[in-house]
């Protein structure tokens, strides 16, 4: 079983270096984090400014961050079984002895990793940072945690309308679509009067998720909310793909 | 070792496959035989659990589809129509994630990949991008990731298409030889094909089976014994009572044009009876050719029926096939 699911995530992350979307991918986020460290840059030179504000702005403080994840997370997901199906290798796949839960689990792992390898490069970033000024642990290593919860989050979505459809940009738009909704619930909490409304829409508040990490706050709530959506959407992953077979 | 009873297929409101039920014991090489759109591809979609049936039951290697999936997937090793492979991966890399994904242990990998790399004639390969293959290769790329978990059963959908005659030569031969060690399905439209591999053949035509048996079965079931035919000059009306009286001569037909057209009957062959009995005469013998039914005027036979007697029903058919692959086309099932 494990050994199974390790030549899956393998298979995936060979296929991910090995075409040219994911060095674009990457060259696209190594920029805007760039983009982002320079802003934190100026905003400590600037003497008003509290040194605590930088992480807000790395993780989830500025618009970039959130562009970054819902235009770049649907281009990591749009291939995963959507091209499978279109090449006719996803009947190999559902034929061998695997689970489509161990399919699924596969793809997501390896899109998990790859995301995760995005952000790496912004640990020059945590660096630079730390040897010239005073770094708090906290509020990075929590806005690391909450990176990776939004990300997978995100990429289970995603990984749903890849199984949803054959074709890649397709699932990449839909995607995009469902990402925005669960983004702007957030958004949409101000608008709201009634308190059992408000109430619930501030449980899903992605912009408060981020703003508490990046403060080193880890909240339990923030912690279950996205990982028990990465489950659902990952379970209903699991059964538009049996759903799907044969098509 | 495939046991297939009454098994279905219903896209929309028709019947792709209809109750198709058949048998294959262990070691038998089975061809599976029918026009594009007959539904073999669909038949064997389902054996292999990729696609879900209707109705019916299928049970491999002891193993029941309905309740035991993975260990049927387990024993099935399956060479899908246009050889589905990861263009990114190399042969070797390949191979090694069918086996890992097989459930090969590790250390058995290594020995099972060389296995399959010699069996399949792609050691010139091994190291190759999938991608830059030909189609030659590809094919037997794809045949051993079928076979790199020795599966007892083999399915293979139409395995030879788009190949050059070289290269079906060497699959053909390989498939043959496959044949002593697995128990093997094999569909194609190719008739050919199932005469030089196949120890039985099953005819399917518009999702039903119209026929089950070995090739020469076929042949004598179907289209009765082989013919005599005679270009003669001689009195037409002695000669067919005299030629009727022949051994091994069942019924003599006379043609337009003059010529004898003499229906065989048993295993005795009366042609040097003939040559005596036309020098005995006096006649001149300007023509003589034997002529057995081949697999291809079965298949004809079977498969586009008597024009004459139901053109109707065939075109109804014709209408359905159609209909049916555009009905598999907007579900995004054929290719």
């Amino acid at each position: 079983m494990g050994s199974k699911l390790f030549a899956l995530v393998r298979r995936e992350l060979g296929a991910y270096f090995s075409s040219p979307l994911a060095y674009v991918v990457l060259t696209a986020c190594t920029v805007v984090n760039g983009w982002v460290f320079f802003l934190i840059v100026s905003y400590l030179n600037d003497p008003r400014t509290a040194p605590m504000a930088a992480f807000k702005l790395l993780f989830g403080g500025t618009i970039f961050f959130w562009l970054l994840l819902l235009f770049v997370l649907p281009v990591i997901t749009m291939r995963l079984l959507a091209e499978e199906r279109r090449s006719g290798t996803l009947e190999v796949l559902l034929t061998a002895p695997v689970t489509e839960f161990q399919v699924i689990l596969g793809k997501f792992l390896a899109s998990l990793v790859f995301y995760l390898f995005l952000w790496l490069p912004t640990l020059a970033h945590v660096a630079l940072l730390a040897r010239y000024s005073p770094l708090e642990w906290g509020p990075v290593v929590a806005g690391y945690l909450g990176v990776a919860l939004l990300g997978s989050m995100f990429l289970s979505m995603g990984l749903l309308t890849s199984a949803l459809v054959r074709n890649q940009i397709v699932a990449a738009v839909f995607a995009f679509a469902l990402l925005v909704v669960v983004f702007s619930l957030g958004l949409v909490e101000g608008l709201v009067t009634a308190p059992t409304w408000k109430g619930v829409l501030s449980h899903m508040n992605l912009w408060s998720l981020m703003d508490d990490f990046s403060r080193g706050l880890v909240d339990t709530r923030w912690v279950i909310y996205p990982l028990s959506v990465t489950g659902l959407f990952l379970f209903l992953a699991t059964k538009a793909l049996e759903a799907s077979k044969g098509r | 070792m495939i046991e297939v009873e009454g098994l279905t297929k219903r896209f929309v409101d028709r019947d792709v496959v209809a109750d198709v039920s058949f048998f294959v014991p262990e070691g038998e090489v089975l061809g599976f035989l029918g026009p594009n759109g007959a539904g073999k591809t669909t038949t064997m979609r389902m054996i292999t659990g990729y696609l879900a049936a209707t109705a019916g039951r299928v049970r491999v290697a002891g193993h029941s589809l309905e309740t035991d999936p993975l260990a049927v997937r387990a024993s099935i090793g399956y060479l899908p129509e246009n050889v589905p492979l990861y263009p990114e991966m190399r042969v070797e890399e390949y191979l090694r994630f069918r086996a890992a994904v097989e459930g090969i242990p590790r250390k058995l990998i290594r020995s099972r990949l060389d296995e399959v790399v010699e069996r399949c004639l792609i050691a010139e390969v091994r190291r190759q991008v999938v991608g830059t293959l030909s189609k030659g290769y590809r094919q037997r790329v794809g045949l051993a990731g079928a076979l790199i978990h020795k599966p007892p059963v083999l399915v293979l959908d139409e395995p030879t298409v788009g190949l050059d005659p070289r290269q079906i030569v060497k699959v053909r031969e390989l498939i043959a030889e496959l044949g002593r060690e697995h128990t093997v399905i094999l569909s194609t439209h190719i008739l050919p094909e199932v005469e030089q591999i196949c120890r039985r053949v099953l005819i399917i035509d518009g999702g039903r089976l119209v026929a089950d048996g070995t090739p020469e079965e076929l042949r004598g079931a179907l289209l009765g014994d082989a013919e005599l035919h005679l270009e003669l000059d001689a009195p037409q009306a002695e000669a067919t009572v005299a030629l009727r009286m022949l051994d091994g001569v069942g019924e003599v037909k006379t043609e337009s044009d003059g010529t004898f057209r003499l229906v065989l009957e048993g295993a005795v062959d009366p042609r040097r009876q003939v040559f005596e009995l036309v020098v005995a005469r006096g006649w001149t013998l300007m023509e003589m050719a034997r002529s057995v039914p081949s697999l291809e005027d079965v298949f004809l036979r079977l498969t586009t029926r008597d024009a004459a007697a139901d053109e109707e029903a065939e075109n109804t058919r014709k209408k359905a096939v159609a209909d049916n692959e555009e009905a598999i086309e907007e579900v995004g099932y054929g290719q």
